[in-house]
Order: structure tokens, then C-alpha cells, then sequence
């Protein structure tokens, strides 16, 4: 080994060291230190003499280690090793001991400073002799840059990075860029429009060749180093393509949904379909969409409810109606029958009531004429299925076949297609020609209904195999389960199906004057108002409590409205008869233990309760199961409940080819539920006859989310309580005489006010009016998120950022009183195309006659944020003379702590001000209120505010007031911050590397910030910033190559004992195991160099270069070896 | 003892955030006690506790590691690292009977020059009043 050979320069740095730290005693000191050939003190080291110094030397003195004992490193190590380099001597043969900011800038005792830089010293001597050479790594710098954020200061460096030639990829997370600045009205002191100066500059970057520019984008992943990263960016889904769009805007005059504008800040409202603002870049539109709406994923067939609600609050029925068939193929009859999910899930139940969903599909169902219905061109494969049975499950599935091309037969054994639909719904819920048009439809299609055609008597179950391909068997739950009770089967006891089943077929039924419906389910509330309309007293049994009947809560409501009488907590016990006729029941009462399998309570008869009632007749209705004699016979598999059994995600039963699904497989279930089974049976026989895996791809399943606290607070302040629009119904006294509708619908007015309660949870309603609109083809709602990777050398963040909410400060009355504004909404209320058209107005559309301004407003308070936001005061006094230009006879009141008028042209402007009659006040505006203690200030806003030039409190009562509030670091800064590893200062603004000398460097190379960012700052500074930012990126990129520290961790193979430790370790994923030669290894342009690897490491076997575990000793020694 | 009792500490600081504001509060002119003497390292979590005892054994009176506060890590999450070992450590260290005020570990940002002379000043003086550790010597002294 070569003998060390140590130079130690002490720095006097003027008297900034040398006042209080004796450097000729440190000097004394160190030239006695092992290793050291010379130590020498100067006034400046860093400067060319000091320098020079160390250069000679090396040369003369054959130096081969130095050590300056001076600042702190961050600020001058750089400079000390490039004198190294200079000599031919390895850099990183150097050591600095910081005697400035950690010495004698923090103590003034002069002989403990002193003895602190010896030690410290000494340190540095000790470390350096254990440094070895490293070797500088140099890379190529990639030429493009990226910019993040799209307001006036990325914009400028977008531009400037671009107009050099070089690449440049914007990313700008709104939909157009233009950030705040888009957003005001006059720029101060000049009182340009903004958009005059801001919109000819966004054309420049939509047009600019060499900027790519990704709005509604986002950063999702960043790695790499100066020169070299690699950034993923998520394209939003704007659903319109860009391409096309030549923005005629034919899409926003059918657009039917109204959200408050983002862009307006909540003053105006736009489209679901929208371009934030006119002059917009990209100048193209997109559609909003959030989640799901919970109605649309209650559904068990998923229609647009909010689709088809929104079209029917425009009047545009018939699109409604077209809407609604997309996705079901029995509109009319689910309008009236559905037991609507859709409703129980609404939203708007947490503002007032559920939307009247079911009710409003009948009336769009009501306006159209489904026989005038244009059937679209099918064509046909040729390949043939059959159906056996035709209720809900049955015509689903036969529908969806059709329309893809099938030849579909249908089987049914009653006289009537329909199934349950026909012969368990009574007309009066479902008038049977309503019915009969929408099952006509789907026999349009070119399905075949065969009627009277039961399978297993008229035709075989093996014919039919031979015959279709597949088979889908939906033959529903038929038969009426019995009572088990002695005496059933005497005459006048009906099973409650076949009681419905007869009158619904047309068939006369003749029922004595008292009637019994035991069960408490919807076939039994049928029964009883059937029952009721054929003259008869009827009182319906059921042996838990109204709680827990399974019927709908409509239904057992309208059957008591007509008569019938609900007896709960009793069974039959006996059917007593005379002459083999029903004359008595005995029932006995029961109560309610504990709950059951279905989770309703148990009830349990009460002994020695027993008692009778004399009737007529007695109608079971129950439950029912499916009629499944015919199954048995051809093997198809059943289920312990007596269903039948099926593979529940693609419903195929046990034979091949054949499948099932409703009420055959679930037992008695609802229509909308067994529409379901037939659409998943549809989809199955078709990927089952194309050869494809039966098995669907398995999709997220989406549940209804519980809207949080929050989003319900959203509801309840943008929606007021508006009650439900219930349908017109008929009179009691009147419908029981007869089968005609109880349910009579909407009129279109009442229809129209109903849905437009509908509050648009998912924003875009999907009903697809803006497809149909647009020419262009531009519009396509099943877009997806793109996410793109870039290489880039450099990266300027430029993300802005937010206004202070004041409504956190409660004592400015924000959100309470009606006309206390921010100054971003009186930007947007003066601006010519804000949502008042430039006026400002009070909310109730008047002229305010006076206007008090308060400057600071979460600014300069130390409850919300210590700092000057430093824009307030231009902004405020910019305010006073837009309203002194557009209301000339308003009162203007400034409420100020300090003016801070520092730029160019803004004291002039102060003083402009001042002259044009505006009232400055000196005292920060401490509290609005509305309570007068005057008659002058009955109905005014009073401030109230100590006059510190006057010495007192005063009560100003004006009609508006606008809060001047804070700049504050954006909500998502955190977030970027993680994403570019950039520091934050305390205020939370992102950390510059040097607050003078490096404004917009980071503590990361090749990464910059410019303007807001970084801290409040005007328009100029912005400007200048993205410049500053802009060069900063061109001479790295025009540089061609980074220097890479050394300081990286590497592994010694010898050592390594493949445990991995290192690997899980690593935050960078930058160490590979090498099966091979079984050791770690260290991706050198990956290895951040934290060191966490190396400490991790319990064989020692992984070095940080630089700080090597025998260097940090050595300086533990040098500090305390004295 | 003649003289009064003058703790030594090493302060085991990371790059980006404690050693930035140690320098600020240089930079800030903010006086505090001459008894810390620092070490820079990129990180908290290349910090070894082998460190913390190395500096002990060789008659350090007291350690403080100070990095970038949770969730500010410039290496994502290297203080974590440091915050499970540290908690190790202090376990083992009072199994050595070391009081755990000698052992300190603090989140200081680049922006907390104030945090940094605070902590020194607290620390300097809570070990002045625990005396000397002298693990080298072995010998407790003005106690």
C-alpha cells in the first residue's frame, strides 16, 4: 500500500469561521495528525487562490489525500473535488469537515469551537485515510423531458424546452391545461384579460411538433436516475376520441345531465359531455364518469337506470324506451311487476325517498307503441336451441338468442305463452294485451312459441336432443306446495297456483262468501285480492308477522286498501268438514322464537290456543316447486331442495348441452331475477355452440357501495328535499270491481318531475344520445384508461397550487351566509365567460351595492398557514377596481394588515387604486356575521374589523364580501412528492435545493420545480421559473451525459451467503439473486445508494462505497480519540 | 472532577433531511451546545447499530440519529428501517444498563433547523446530568 500522504486545509472563511474558531490552533493540530504532510489555513479555500493552493500541493508535496476543513459539504465538497480531479488525483480521494455551519456559526464560545473543529478534524483525517479511488460511472442523457402540470408555469417551460428543438411530453391531469390562470379574469397591475395573454400560449403547445402533450393524465410510476427515467403515465379515459372530435358541440345540445362545472367552481353547471372552458387545449370534449350508480349494479339484468331516467326528465320518451330494451327485452311488464332492487339501493333515499324507478320504465314502456318497434336485421347461423317453458327466464334467453343470429323454439304446456307472468300475475297488476305486445315482440325476432306442447307427453325430451343443439330448460316452479294439514283435501280447499292459474286462464271460478288465503308471499296477497274482486270476504292467515312477510310491501298495502284482512301469528291446525266440503278451520296462534335458516323468526304454536273459524273456502298459497316428473326419467341431476342442479356460472347442467336457470334451479324467485338466469343462459349456450370454454371470464363483481359521510353531506347540501312522485292509482271502491289496472301510471308531466329527482351518481348516464348525435363517430363509451412508459432525461414539475377553503374558518361565514365569496368565484363571476356572464351579482341575481374585501384570509395567521400567500393584496386591489369599472356607484372596502405591493408596476398600481375612491382599511377582517345591532344594518353582511389606524372596532355592514384566500400546496402534493422523491418545506410547498442560488433545482438531479409549486408567487415569477426550469433541463439534455455517484453498494461474492436479506431489503428492487454463482447482486443504475442493503446484511458482505463501515469507524475514532 | 462535565455525541445523520437541518440552523445563526459531532451518511437506514455501539465502547456519552420524518424518506423508506432497529437496539442497550436517553433517535427535516438545536440542547443537558458513560474505562464517574 502506498503511504498516505494527507494535505488539510483549514478555511477562515473571512470571520466567519476564523472570528470564532482559532484556525491556527485547528492547523497547529492537524499538521501533527498521522498521515499528514502539510496543513495549511487560508482566508477563502474555495476561491481560485485557495484553490490553487491545494493544486500546488499536490504537485510539489505529492499529496495523495486531502482534507478541507471548512463549510458544510452540501454547499462545497463538488468544488474540492473537482480541484482533486484537476490534479489527476481520484476525487473521491477527499474529506471535508464541516467548522462553519456545524461550529462556529452555532457557538460563540471560542474555545469550545475550537477544540470541536479539531476533533472534527481529525475525524476527517482518519476517514480519508481509509478512502479509496472510485470510479466516476458516466451515462447518456436521453433528450426528452418531461413536464408535470399544465398551468402558466409548465406551459412556459413546455415551450421553452420545446422551441430549442427537444422533446417534451406535458402531463396535465384536468382535461385541458391552463391551470389557475384559465381561470381569472384581469391579471394585475396591467389588468390584461388572462385568457387574452394565457390562450394564444396553450395553442402554441397544442400545435408545438415537438410537445406531446397527455391532458387528463396521470403519473403512475417514476424511476431511474438524472438523465434516465423511466415514467408511467395513466391516460384517463376522456370516451371521446380526440382525433375525430372537431368539437361542434352537437353532442352538449342532447347531453340530458346537468352537473355543477368544476371549472366555475360549482357557480355554473355543464354537461356530462363537456370542454372545461371554450378556448380549451386539447380542444376536444369528454365525458365524466364515476362509478357505477348503485341502481344500475342492484339490477340483476344491470340497465341504465340513470340512462333512462335522465331522457324520460327531457321528454325524450321514446329514446328512454329504446334504452331501456337494450338491456330488457320485457320493458312493459317489468314496469309494473319489478320488485325493484334499484329503488332500495337509490341514493337519494339518504335525501328524501328512492327515484320511483320501476314506475317511471312503465311509463317510458307507456309511450311507445312496442308493435311499431323497428325489429333490426338478424342474421341468422342457422344453429337451433330450445327453450321449454316460456316465462321471464325463457324469454330472455330466447331474445338475446334471436338477436344473435339463432333459430329459437319455445315449448310451453299451457294454452298461452307467459309462464308464471300469465298464470300467476292477475290482470289487474298485469293487463294481459301488455303482456301479449311484449312477448309479440320477441316472436318478431323469429322465435317460435309452440303452445300446448308439454315435454315429456307431446313430445319426448330425446327428440329435442336430437333436434337443437342445446337445450335450455326454464320450466318455472309450478306446483302449489300442500298444507299437511288433515282435511286438505276436502272440496273447497285450493291450492293457491291453481286457484290464480284458473281465473288468470279465463276460466270461471266460483268462491263462497268467506275465504281463507293462508301464506304470507306474493302468490298469497294475489290470491286474496283475486279473491276479493271475484265478491268474496277474505282474510289471509300468516303465521309470523307483518315483518316478515315475503310480499311486497306495495302489494300487502294495496290489498288492505281493498279489503283484505291480514291475520298474523296463526296457522291452520285442521280442515273441518261437512259432507266432504270445507265448512271450518281450526287454527291455532303461534309465536316467535328464535331466528331460522332464512333468518326470519321461527314461530312456534302456542299450546292451548286453538281456535276456529268458519269458511267458504280455504286458498294454500304457501310456496311452490318446480314440476319436475319429466327430468327424472332422462337423468338430469337435482339439488337436496328438489331443484334443479346447475353449474351457477354458466347454469349447464350435468347433460351436455343442456342448461337451466330460473325458477326450475332457484325455486320461486322474482321475474327480474329468472330475466337474469336467462341472459347468463343465453350467453353460455352461445359460447357453448361457437366451441368456445363455457366458462365466462370472470368480471369484477360489483356490489352497490354505501356512499361515505361525506358524498351524503355532497347529496343533502347540492340536493333539496324534494318528495316522491307516486303514480296514480285507482280507487279502491272502484278497481276491486273489476280485473282493469290498479296502477294507472304517470301523466308526462309528473313522469318528467320524478325523474329529473334522479341526482346522477355516475354523472354520465350512458344513455347514449351523444353517440347517436355525433357525425363523426368520436364518441365511444367502452374507451378504456391507456397507461403509456416514456423514457425521459429530465423532469420540471410545475403541479401548482390550491386555494385555502375558508369554510374551515368559520368566522368568515363561507358556506353560511349566501354572498361571502372567494376570490377564485369572483374571478370566475367577473370573467365574460364565467357562469354569470361577467356580472357580479349577489345570489339573488341584484347588483351589490357595497363590497368588503379581506385580504389574508388563511394567509399570515398562524392557525391555518403562517406564510404571506403574496398575491392577496395585488389581487384584492385588482378586485376593487373591477367593481369600481363595472358597478361605479358600489362601496368598496379593503380590509388589510400590510400592503404588499413589490412588483413591477404594483406600488403604481396601489396607488391607482387609492385614487379611485376605494376605502382601505387598516385591520384584518376579524368576523362576518348577518346579526344587525342597527337598523342600517337590517339585512346587510357586517364585518367586523379593528380600524388599527383609528384605534377601534368598527362594524362595516356591506352586501358582499369577498375572502382573499391563501395559496396552499395541493391536497395530491404529498403524492407527487413520493413519486419525484422531492422534499417538502415546512410550509409543505416542494423544497428547492438552494432557496437563492438554486430556486428551481431539487435535492434530485435532473429533476426541477417551477412556480406555485415551490411557494405562493405571481404570474411573472411563474413565468420566470418555467424559464429558469426550462434551461436547467436543456443543459443537462445538452450536456449528453450524467456523472453518476460512485456511492453506490456492491456485494463481495466471497462473502455472500445467499440468505436474501439484502433483496427484501432493497426500497429500489435494485439487487438480483444470481442462481448461478448463488450471491446478491447490485443493478448499479438502479442502487439509490441509501446503504439500507448494506446495514441489512448479516455477513458484512455488502459495501457502500464512500461509506464503508471502516471509514464511519475511523471518524467515530478521530472525534473521540481525543 | 474539576472541570464541568462536557458530553461527547455522535450524531449519526442522514443526507437529505437532519444533516440539511443542521446545516440550517448554522445557516440560521442558532445557538447550541459544541457536544455533537456529526457524521453524514445518505440515509438512516445505512446506519449499523454495530455504529451506535462502536461509538459507545470507544467513550462516546450519548448518540443521536436523526433522519427525514416518516414518510419523507428520500429513499422511501430507510427511516423505517432505522426505526425498527433503533427500537431493537434500545431494548438492548438497557439490558447493557445504558440509560435510553443516551440513545436518541429524532425525525428532523431539512426545514427544521430549530428541531435540530432544540434536540441538542435537550440532549446535551439530559446527559450532563447522567455524567459520563465511560464504557471504554469501565468507570462511572461524576455521578
Amino acid at each position: 500500500m502506498v503511504e498516505e500522504r494527507i494535505g488539510v486545509y483549514i478555511c477562515h472563511c473571512g470571520t466567519n469561521i476564523a472570528g470564532t474558531v482559532n484556525v491556527q490552533e485547528v492547523t497547529e493540530f492537524a499538521s501533527k495528525l498521522k498521515g499528514v504532510v502539510v496543513a495549511r489555513e487560508y482566508k477563502y479555500m474555495c476561491s481560485d487562490p485557495g484553490q490553487d493552493l491545494i493544486k500546488k500541493d499536490i504537485r510539489e508535496c505529492g499529496l495523495n489525500r486531502i482534507v478541507v476543513s471548512s463549510c458544510s459539504p452540501l454547499m462545497h465538497e463538488q468544488t474540492f473535488r473537482r480541484v482533486l480531479n484537476e490534479t489527476g488525483l481520484n476525487p473521491y480521494l477527499f474529506q471535508m469537515a464541516n467548522i462553519r455551519e456545524q461550529d462556529s456559526w452555532v457557538t460563540e464560545d471560542s474555545k469550545a469551537a475550537t477544540e470541536k473543529a479539531k476533533r472534527l478534524v481529525a475525524a476527517a483525517v482518519r476517514r480519508v485515510s481509509h478512502h479509496e479511488p472510485l470510479e466516476i460511472k458516466t451515462f447518456s442523457v436521453n433528450p426528452n423531458t418531461l413536464v408535470v402540470g399544465g398551468g402558466i408555469a409548465g406551459i412556459e417551460a413546455a415551450l421553452r424546452v420545446a422551441d430549442s428543438g427537444k422533446k417534451v411530453y406535458l402531463v396535465e391531469k384536468e382535461p385541458t391545461i391552463g391551470g389557475h390562470m384559465a381561470q381569472f379574469d384581469k391579471t394585475f397591475p396591467t389588468l390584461d384579460c388572462a385568457a387574452c395573454i394565457l390562450t394564444p400560449k396553450m395553442s402554441l403547445v397544442g400545435s408545438n411538433p415537438n410537445i406531446e402533450l397527455l391532458a387528463y393524465s396521470e403519473i403512475e410510476g417514476f424511476s431511474g436516475f438524472a438523465g434516465n427515467f423511466k415514467v408511467k403515465i395513466r391516460k384517463k379515459a376522456r370516451y371521446v376520441d380526440p382525433e375525430k372530435c372537431t368539437a361542434c358541440g352537437e353532442c352538449l345540445n342532447v347531453c340530458p345531465v346537468e352537473v355543477p362545472s368544476e371549472f366555475d367552481l360549482g357557480l355554473g353547471l355543464r354537461k356530462a359531455i363537456y370542454m372545461p372552458f371554450p378556448q380549451a387545449v386539447p380542444h376536444t370534449f369528454l365525458i365524466s364518469k364515476k362509478e357505477t350508480p348503485p341502481c344500475k349494479l342492484a339490477c340483476p339484468i344491470h340497465q341504465d337506470v340513470q340512462g333512462y331516467l335522465a331522457l324520460i326528465a327531457e321528454g325524450k320518451f321514446k329514446e328512454a324506451y329504446q334504452l331501456i330494451r337494450k338491456t330488457n327485452p320485457l320493458p312493459a311488464v317489468c314496469g309494473r311487476v319489478c320488485y325493484h332492487p334499484c329503488e332500495n339501493v337509490c341514493n337519494r333515499r339518504y335525501v328524501d325517498e328512492p327515484l320511483s324507478i320501476a314506475a317511471l320504465k312503465r311509463f317510458a314502456a307507456d309511450q311507445v307503441d312496442v308493435e311499431e318497434i323497428e325489429i333490426p336485421s338478424i342474421t341468422k347461423n342457422g344453429k337451433k336451441v330450445a327453450i321449454i317453458g316460456s316465462g321471464p327466464a325463457g324469454l330472455t334467453t330466447a331474445h338475446d338468442l334471436a338477436l344473435m343470429g339463432y333459430d329459437v323454439t319455445i315449448f310451453e304446456a299451457a294454452s298461452e305463452p307467459g309462464g308464471m307472468l300469465r298464470m300467476g300475475i292477475p290482470a289487474y297488476r298485469l293487463p294481459r294485451d301488455i303482456l301479449s305486445k311484449d312477448i309479440g315482440y320477441i316472436e318478431k325476432l323469429g322465435v317460435q312459441i309452440k303452445t300446448n306442447v308439454k315435454v315429456g307427453k307431446q313430445i319426448r325430451f330425446k327428440e329435442l336432443k336430437k333436434k337443437y343443439q342445446a337445450i335450455f330448460l326454464a320450466a318455472g316452479a309450478q306446483r302449489s306446495v300442500s298444507l299437511r294439514i288433515p282435511g286438505e283435501d276436502s272440496e273447497g280447499v285450493i291450492p293457491g297456483l291453481d286457484f290464480l292459474r284458473r281465473v288468470n286462464m279465463g276460466e270461471k271460478v266460483q268462491l263462497g262468501r268467506r275465504v281463507v288465503v293462508v301464506g304470507g308471499g306474493n302468490t298469497a296477497i294475489d290470491a286474496a285480492r283475486v279473491a276479493v274482486r271475484l265478491g268474496s270476504s277474505t282474510t289471509i292467515l300468516y303465521r309470523r308477522s307483518r315483518e316478515e312477510m315475503p310480499a311486497s310491501k306495495e302489494e300487502v298495502h294495496a290489498a288492505e286498501m281493498e279489503g283484505v284482512k291480514l291475520t298474523f301469528l296463526v296457522a291452520p291446525k285442521r280442515i273441518i268438514a261437512e259432507k266432504g266440503r270445507i265448512s271450518k278451520v281450526e287454527c291455532i296462534r303461534m309465536e316467535l322464537g328464535p331466528p331460522d335458516a332464512s333468518g326470519r323468526r321461527r314461530p312456534i304454536p302456542i299450546e292451548g290456543s286453538e281456535f276456529t273459524i268458519e269458511v267458504d273456502n280455504l286458498i294454500a298459497a304457501i310456496g311452490q316447486t318446480p314440476d319436475l316428473e319429466f327430468v327424472k326419467e332422462i337423468g338430469l341431476e337435482l339439488s337436496p331442495a328438489g331443484t334443479l342442479k346447475v353449474d351457477e356460472a354458466t347454469l349447464a347442467t350435468n347433460l351436455e348441452g343442456v342448461f337451466a336457470g330460473g325458477d326450475v334451479v332457484t325455486g320461486p324467485a322474482t321475474v327480474i331475477d329468472a330475466m337474469a338466469a336467462g341472459r347468463k343462459a343465453a350467453q353460455s349456450i352461445d359460447r357453448y355452440l361457437k366451441g368456445e370454454p363455457l366458462a365466462p371470464t370472470p368480471e369484477e363483481v360489483k356490489a352497490p357501495r354505501e356512499p361515505s359521510e361525506e358524498q351524503i353531506a355532497e347529496f343533502r347540501e347540492r340536493f333539496p328535499v324534494q318528495e316522491r312522485i307516486e303514480p296514480q292509482v285507482a280507487e279502491p271502491s272502484a278497481r276491486i270491481k273489476d280485473f282493469s289496472e290498479v296502477v294507472r301510471g304517470y301523466d308526462i308531466e309528473r313522469a318528467k318531475s320524478e325523474a329529473d329527482r334522479c341526482m346522477d351518481c355516475g354523472i354520465c348516464s350512458e344513455c347514449l344520445e351523444c353517440v347517436k348525435a355525433c357525425d363523426l363517430e368520436a364518441i365511444n363509451h367502452e374507451m378504456k384508461d391507456e397507461v403509456m412508459e416514456i423514457d425521459v432525461g429530465a423532469v420540471i414539475v410545475a403541479t401548482g397550487f390550491d386555494v385555502f377553503d375558508p369554510s374551515i374558518a368559520r368566522q368568515y361565514g363561507y358556506r353560511v351566509y349566501d354572498n361571502v365569496v372567494t376570490s377564485l368565484e369572483f374571478e370566475r363571476m367577473c370573467n365574460a365567460s364565467g357562469p354569470t356572464g361577467g356580472k357580479i351579482t349577489l345570489k339573488n341575481g341584484e347588483a351589490p351595492k357595497s363590497i368588503a374585501i379581506l385580504h389574508c384570509v388563511g394567509s399570515r395567521d398562524e392557525n391555518y398557514h403562517e406564510y404571506c400567500s403574496r398575491i392577496c393584496c395585488m389581487q384584492s386591489m385588482k378586485f376593487a377596481h373591477l367593481v369600481r369599472e363595472k358597478l361605479p356607484d358600489a362601496k368598496v372596502y379593503e380590509l388589510y394588515i400590510d400592503i404588499r405591493a413589490f412588483g413591477k408596476g404594483y406600488e403604481e398600481f396601489y396607488k391607482r387604486v387609492m385614487n379611485e375612491e376605494v376605502i382601505f382599511i387598516r385591520g384584518k377582517g376579524a368576523e362576518v356575521t348577518d346579526f344587525a345591532e342597527t337598523p342600517e344594518e337590517e339585512g346587510k353582511l357586517i364585518v367586523v374589523c379593528e380600524d388599527t389606524l383609528l384605534g377601534v372596532v368598527r362594524r362595516i355592514p356591506v352586501d358582499m364580501v369577498i375572502l382573499s384566500v391563501a395559496l396552499e400546496p395541493r391536497k395530491d402534493s404529498d403524492k407527487i412528492a413520493k413519486t419525484f422523491l422531492l422534499s417538502r418545506s415546512r410550509d409543505g410547498f416542494f423544497l428547492e435545493r438552494h432557496p437563492k442560488l438554486a430556486p428551481v433545482s431539487t435535492a434530485n438531479d435532473g429533476i426541477y420545480i417551477a412556480g406555485a409549486c415551490q411557494g405562493p408567487k405571481d404570474i411573472p415569477d411563474s413565468v420566470a421559473q418555467g424559464g429558469a426550469a426550462a434551461a436547467e433541463a436543456l443543459s443537462l439534455i445538452d450536456r449528453g451525459k450524467v456523472e453518476v455517484e460512485p456511492d453506490i453498494a456492491v456485494v463481495d461474492e466471497n462473502l455472500c451467503s445467499a440468505c436474501r436479506v439484502c433483496i427484501r431489503a432493497c426500497p429500489f428492487n435494485a439487487i438480483e439473486f444470481d442462481e448461478e454463482k448463488e450471491v446478491a447482486v447490485v443493478q448499479e443504475t438502479l442502487c439509490k445508494a441509501c446503504g439500507v442493503c448494506v446495514a441489512a446484511c448479516p455477513s458484512s458482505a455488502i459495501k457502500q462505497q464512500g461509506f464503508t463501515d471502516k471509514q464511519i469507524y475511523a471518524e467515530v475514532e478521530g472525534i473521540l480519540a481525543t | 472532577m474539576g472541570e464541568k462535565f462536557e458530553p461527547k455525541i455522535i450524531g449519526f445523520l442522514c443526507r437529505w433531511c437532519a444533516y440539511a437541518g443542521a446545516d440550517l440552523a448554522g445557516t440560521s445563526r442558532m445557538e447550541y451546545p459544541p457536544n455533537v459531532y456529526t457524521i453524514r451518511v445518505n440515509c438512516t437506514g445505512r446506519i449499523d447499530p454495530t455504529f451506535v455501539i462502536k461509538s459507545l465502547a470507544q467513550g462516546a456519552d450519548g448518540v443521536l440519529i436523526a433522519g427525514c420524518h416518516p414518510g419523507d424518506c428520500h429513499y422511501m423508506e430507510g427511516n423505517y428501517m432505522m426505526l425498527k432497529r433503533y427500537t431493537l437496539l434500545s431494548r438492548l442497550l438497557e439490558q447493557f444498563g445504558i440509560e435510553k436517553e443516551r440513545v436518541r433517535l429524532e425525525w428532523i427535516s431539512a426545514s427544521e433547523g430549530e428541531k435540530f438545536a432544540k434536540t441538542v440542547h435537550e440532549m446535551t443537558e439530559k446527559i450532563r446530568q447522567l455524567g459520563p458513560l465511560n464504557w471504554n474505562t469501565g468507570k462511572k464517574e461524576g455521578r
